[in-house]
């Protein structure tokens, strides 16, 4: 699943290391996501969106049509 | 693990390790079980002491620093650790069922006894049936 996570965390001016430790996961977790190697469980996906004061949607792409 | 508990390990392994280390040297011609039971009583007693020790000593690192204590617990409870620790995990179980599959194989093709092939099928039954059980107990929790 792609996502606008390192997009987001960058106009927040937020380093990797300070999202993990906020959202408590792994600074790898974060690379991960922000790479599309992992995607996140709903619980995380939602913590990030809580974080950003976004929607899932907002940084979470769900392409249907790759599937 | 309470730090009484790690101190009792590291006691008791201490005294066990002793125990076979002197059974050793006091036991001239040893009979029977007497012949591993200071070597079992040895490793035993080191894998102990090791756990002990090492259970202690996290504590000690643990107590130093408490922002080292919380990234460990939060890479300890990390998603993706988890999973990557669960897949790893399931990986090498699938690879246990074909490598305990093929020593019964090779067990049975050089005509061992039956002492050996049924504990063996035993064991091998065992961990899968308990395979199965758990996919049905964890089917039914979530």
């Amino acid at each position: 699943m792609k996502n606008r996570l390192e997009e987001i965390r960058k106009q927040h001016g937020i380093k990797q290391e300070e999202l993990a430790s906020a959202l408590e996961v792994s600074r790898q977790t974060i690379g991960s996501l922000e790479n599309g190697r992992y995607n996140p469980s709903i619980l995380l996906a939602f913590k990030i969106a809580h974080y950003f004061n976004l929607r899932i949607e907002d940084i979470f792409i769900y392409e249907e049509e790759l599937r | 693990m309470k730090k009484n508990t790690s101190i009792l390990i590291t006691i008791l392994g201490t005294v066990l390790l002793a125990v076979g280390l002197y059974m050793v040297r006091a036991i001239i011609d040893p009979q029977g079980i007497m012949k591993t039971m200071p070597y079992l009583a040895i490793g035993l007693g080191c894998g102990m002491f090791g756990h002990g020790l090492g259970e202690l000593y996290n504590r000690h690192v643990i107590a130093k620093d408490p922002k080292l204590a919380k990234q460990m617990e939060i890479n300890q409870k990390d998603e993706r650790n988890v999973m990557l620790a669960n897949t790893a995990k399931a990986k090498g179980f699938d690879i246990m069922t074909y490598v305990f599959s093929a020593l019964l194989l090779a067990y049975a093709l050089m005509g061992s006894g039956w002492e050996i092939i049924i504990p063996f099928v035993i064991a091998y039954l065992f961990v899968e049936i308990y395979a199965v059980y758990s996919r049905v107990k964890i089917e039914k929790e979530q």
